[in-house]
């Protein structure tokens, strides 16, 4: 399965560049508290010193959607599964889950991030772990 | 989302602590038609609200001191609306944007307005023009994020648009609480019986769990029938001072609460995500400012921009313990006939989808005593919701009927 394309700005430039080599990267703040990569500042504490870090890229499952494609006249319709992985350093990750069975789905279940070729930048998704 | 201790008593600030005379009234209601209505601008529709508003209440837009605008997916309504109006020496004028919760939001200014003697006639508007004679309704809200930054990066992996987004929150609740399908369904069988009597409704051909069950998945845990209509159309509120409302054309509407939440943990972690709203917060706050509880409510009009919305916004509200919302929704409470007189026009599922203002214009019927056949025989406290983003933004008003001033 594809992802879309994207292109980097200001604000993402670090996180492709990490992308690229296929690191998983969060903002952490001089205390330890991990935020969300689009974080400005810490969502604990409200520090403005955030750095760079890599994430393990183990996540739990939160909550999953199964998307389907419009029915056309002649076309399959194409599931997507949709998911918030809870990222072992604690901040949550929204993506797609690739190769999985809707029906075999659970919270907690097992989640690592993988990356995808999109185009100009590497796009992180989620696969089953182990 | 704990009340902040420096915080007034609400009932302090609130309606009843203005002399009566300033006290808030919704005094006109204009609808344009609405749906499938082709040709026309977000502009056209909102100018031709505010008209029938003005109308409604027997004035003319010369007694209009105040203006608030606010606009759908397609934009369009601004402040230009002054102009095409040909409103001059107002006392107010702002364009608002908190998505669905925007018409609550409206109408609290509007009132703090009036209450506090900065304007007498604010008049309150919402329209859109989303749809295309050539183009699915999907395709709107649907629309792919631009291509860059960290919105880029969403869409590209696939999370674009409500859909998803609200899908993984019932999904959420599912798994926690057990909430069922079948008992989202309920909702939506009982919004279309509703429907069938609002003459103003889209879509008035009476459904049945098993069609629920039986239409498309959209995003599971979502059914095609249990996603919002989209409308094109225009709808325009009218708030006043209770001293002036008395010589105006219509039943008073008093607005006896209002409060909002704002919880602010969009694309974070959060641990209340599709479990707590923020009508948890702002519910409570608005029936305590009106001076009353949930038992008193005789009319709930909950923002539905899916099924599941109604659901959470029950058991945020207190008509429900947490949890329970689902077997709530199943027990034979909703519809014509139920105990609970809940979205009597049909909401935005199967009446029309004008965001804030869809369950705003009922409560506004209904509060009256105008809704026909739909009339909820009690309608002394009339509760409405909205709701905005994906449970990011909410207002919570209750009105009075006629007879319910403060």
């Amino acid at each position: 399965m594809t992802v879309g394309p994207v292109d980097r700005d200001q604000a993402t430039a670090e996180f492709f560049d990490a992308a690229a080599d296929g690191r998983f990267v969060l903002r952490r703040c001089p205390d330890g508290h991990h935020s969300e990569p689009a974080g400005a500042q810490c969502t604990t504490c409200g520090s403005t010193q955030l750095a760079w870090v890599p994430a393990a890229g183990g996540a739990s499952l939160v909550s999953w959607a199964v998307v389907w494609s419009k029915p056309e006249s002649g076309s399959e319709q194409v599931a997507t599964v949709l998911v918030i992985g809870e990222l072992d350093e604690g901040p949550w990750w929204w993506s797609r889950l690739e190769e999985a069975d809707p029906a075999r789905l659970a919270v907690g279940l097992r989640l690592k991030i993988a990356f995808r070729d999109g185009g100009a930048e590497a796009v992180p998704v989620f696969e089953l772990a182990g | 989302m704990t009340d902040s201790p420096e915080l007034r008593d609400p009932a302090d600030s609130g309606p009843r602590a203005v002399r009566p005379g300033l006290r808030p009234v919704l005094a006109g209601l204009g609808l344009t038609e609405l749906g499938k209505v082709y040709g026309r601008t977000p502009a056209q529709f909102a100018a031709e609200a505010v008209r029938l508003a003005v109308a409604d209440a027997g004035l003319t837009l010369a007694n209009v001191d105040g203006l608030l605008t606010s606009s759908g997916v397609t934009g369009g309504v601004s402040l230009d609306l002054q102009r095409e109006l040909g409103l001059t020496d107002l006392r107010l004028l702002t364009h608002m944007q908190a998505y669905g919760s925007t018409a609550g939001s409206m109408v609290t200014y509007a009132s703090l307005a009036v209450q506090s003697g900065m304007a007498s006639v604010v008049a309150c508007v919402f329209a859109d023009s989303p749809l295309r004679p050539e183009r699915g309704s999907g395709a709107i809200y649907g629309t792919r994020h631009a291509g860059s930054g960290w919105w880029g990066l969403l869409g590209a992996s696939g999370v674009i648009g409500a859909n998803p987004m609200y899908a993984l929150a019932a999904r959420r609740h599912m798994e926690r609480y057990g909430t069922t399908s079948e008992q989202l369904g309920h909702i939506a069988v009982a919004q279309r019986a509703w429907a069938a009597l609002n003459p103003a409704a889209q879509m008035r051909e009476p459904i049945t769990l098993a069609d629920h069950q039986a239409s498309r998945w959209i995003a599971e845990p979502f059914h095609l029938l249990d996603c919002c209509l989209v409308s094109n159309g225009g709808i325009a509120v009218l708030v006043t001072s209770a001293e002036r409302a008395a010589s105006m054309a219509q039943p008073p509407v008093h607005v006896l609460g209002w409060a909002q939440c704002h919880p602010g943990r969009y694309l974070r972690r959060n641990p209340d995500f599709g479990l707590v709203t923020g009508a948890a917060t702002a519910g409570p706050a608005a029936l305590a400012m009106a001076g009353v509880g949930v038992g008193d409510v005789d009319v709930a009009q909950l923002y539905d921009c899916y099924t599941f919305t109604v659901l959470v916004t029950l058991e945020d509200y207190g008509f429900c313990p947490k949890g329970e919302g689902g077997p709530f929704a199943a027990s034979g409470v909703l519809g014509p006939g139920g105990k609970l007189m809940l979205n009597t026009g049909g909401g935005q599922l199967s009446g029309y989808y004008m965001w804030g203002m869809t369950p705003l214009s009922e409560a506004i019927i209904q509060a009256r005593g105008h809704g026909g056949d739909r009339q909820s025989a009690l309608h002394d406290i009339v509760l409405v919701s909205g709701n905005g983003g994906v449970l990011d933004h909410h207002a919570t008003l209750v009105l009075g009927g006629p007879a319910a001033g403060p």
